[in-house]
């Protein structure tokens, strides 16, 4: 499903879902998207992945939020429980909640985004709409290149420990073992660097002027309104809850005035 | 690797132009979001999570890295730009281990510093903006800290552009000074966006400073001004030791490092720049 997509509409969509969700800033808004964005990754076929990758970022996340706001927060006033300084407190709890839940989306719906979308297709997107082509270079090339430098790290460390380098228990030795692994890794990247800058000059990669793709990225008519509407949606939200936090009737007085000197 | 392209450089005056406005309006966003946050938050916090300010926090600090990234990447010689990803690998791997590590640092920025010394502040705020958002696709939390993260590059570069990097001494010390300044920007987006977190080990200490009766944005300020200058003069030592160690054969090939004397001793023979 998430295939047949142009990617740009999908990054419009998890954005707009995201701004709406930190504009209306309650707990049952953030936990619909959550919801949303798990049955969207199980339509998609992704939710075994997503939600582990999630967990790994959230739950050290919770617990933080829990220790800060769940066990101090002066500004609470209903008291559950205290022990010494800390004093367990019902608002204190409610707006861990909340940033909670808030957060879980915000990383759910990323999430089902970088994990359902083809890189390969959101950089020839992206190119297409005259974004700088090192921009699109930049994302492949780390994602792409995240797997060979571990790989390379493995390779320098048997290197290493084949030419006798034993790591102690001492934080110097630590230290060094560290350090005997690190520069070589960089120094090789570097080097990788420079060849690679050299082939990509000789093709062309700084000039300016059309560019043609292999990749084909489909796009509809269909695709181009929802991203507009969904961007007016976006900046709509945003507008209202700028209104809201406005002084209680400053608005609708700037208003009877601006009509009336009119 | 270090040669020039063979055809000469489009001189463009008009795109220049274009892409110096983009660079300024994106400092300045980054600039006025800041200044916004601190003057208004200690009527939003209090009233629940703080919409509007999350949104600004959000907005502003965003479109102002995106701003420079479309700004600065351009210019930079291809010979930077393929550095680029490797440094961002070094952030995140580096990053990832030491934030499973519990310990109230980072140490996230040595990639984006690395390319700093070697390539100047321009390069080090695109790469420390681009680091920020290719890696929110494996941990989307770290997107809001975007402009935190080409602070520090931009940062760093500076520090090298002034010699700093030309005694080993005086990198950490650069360095802290860096983290006072890059700790005091970050603040408001872990208050605004995350209720104040960003990891279990810094949380420990927020809490300690809310146990004192801090309000929110002030007890992560004075986390961050206990973490990020202590990380940062730690990266930044950690950035000299691996510039040092590089062949001068590889350092002097970048012109940011030739033109401004970014490190002590002399250029290689045999090069005639």
């Amino acid at each position: 499903m998430a295939a047949r997509l142009n990617p740009l509409t999908a990054l419009t969509a998890a954005a707009a879902v995201l701004v709406i969700t930190t504009a209306a800033s309650s707990w049952a808004v953030s936990l619909t998207v959550a919801v949303g964005a798990v049955l969207l990754a199980a339509a998609a076929g992704i939710v075994r992945r997503v939600l582990l990758a999630a967990a790994v970022i959230v739950v050290p996340f919770w617990l933080s939020l829990l220790v800060i706001h769940g066990l101090f927060f002066p500004e609470g006033r209903t008291a559950l429980a205290s022990w010494g300084p800390a004093r367990v407190t019902a608002e204190g709890l409610t707006f861990a909640l909340e940033m909670g839940l808030r957060t879980a989306a915000f990383v759910l719906v990323l999430m089902v985004f970088s994990f359902s979308v083809r890189i390969p297709e959101l950089v020839a997107a992206l190119t297409a709409r005259r974004v700088p082509p090192q921009v699109g270079y930049v994302l492949a090339s780390t994602l792409l290149l995240a797997p060979l430098v571990a790989a390379r790290l493995d390779k320098v460390r048997q290197a290493q420990e084949s030419r006798g380098l034993v790591v102690g228990r001492g934080i110097g030795s630590r230290l060094a073992a560290i350090r005997l692994q690190m520069v070589p890794l960089v120094l090789g990247l570097v080097h990788d660097a420079g060849i690679r800058a050299q082939s990509l000059d000789a093709r062309g990669f700084r000039s300016t002027g059309p560019r043609t793709s292999f990749t084909q990225v489909r796009d509809s008519a269909a695709q181009a309104t929802f991203r507009v509407f969904a961007i007016l949606l976006a900046l709509a939200a945003v507008g209202w809850r700028i209104a809201e936090s406005l002084p209680a009737g400053s608005l609708s007085a700037w208003f009877l005035s601006g009509a009336g000197g009119g | 690797m270090s040669q020039q392209s063979l055809t000469l450089p489009p001189t463009d005056r008009k795109a220049v132009r274009r892409r110096r406005l983009l660079e300024l309006l994106g400092a300045a966003s980054i600039a006025a979001t800041f200044i916004f946050l601190v003057l208004t938050q200690p009527a939003d916090i209090a009233g629940g999570p703080g919409s509007v300010s999350s949104l600004v926090a959000l907005g502003g600090f965003l479109l102002g890295a995106l701003l420079l990234i479309v700004g600065v990447l351009p210019t930079l010689p291809t010979s930077t730009v393929v550095l680029i990803p490797v440094a961002l690998v070094l952030n995140i791997v580096l990053g990832q281990l030491m934030g499973t590590s519990g310990l109230p640092f980072y140490l996230d920025s040595i990639g984006t510093v690395l390319i700093a010394v070697l390539a100047g502040p321009a390069a080090g705020a695109a790469t420390g903006a681009l680091s920020s958002i290719v890696w929110s696709f494996f941990n989307p939390t770290v997107l809001p800290f975007a402009a935190g993260a080409a602070l520090i590059g931009f940062l760093a570069g500076v520090a090298a552009r002034y010699g700093l990097f030309r005694r080993f001494y005086l990198a950490p010390v650069s360095g802290f000074v860096t983290g006072i300044v890059a700790g005091v920007v970050s603040a408001p987006i872990a208050t605004f966006v995350f209720g104040g977190t960003s990891g279990v080990g810094t949380g420990a200490i927020v809490s300690a400073f809310r146990a004192m009766g801090d309000t929110l944005l002030a007890a992560v300020t004075k986390q961050a001004l206990i973490s990020d200058p202590m990380d940062k003069a730690i990266v930044f030592a950690i950035a000299a030791m691996l510039v040092y160690a590089l062949p001068r054969r590889t350092t002097f090939q970048f012109p940011f490092v030739r033109r401004f004397r970014v490190l002590a001793g002399k250029e290689p023979a045999g090069r005639n720049s």
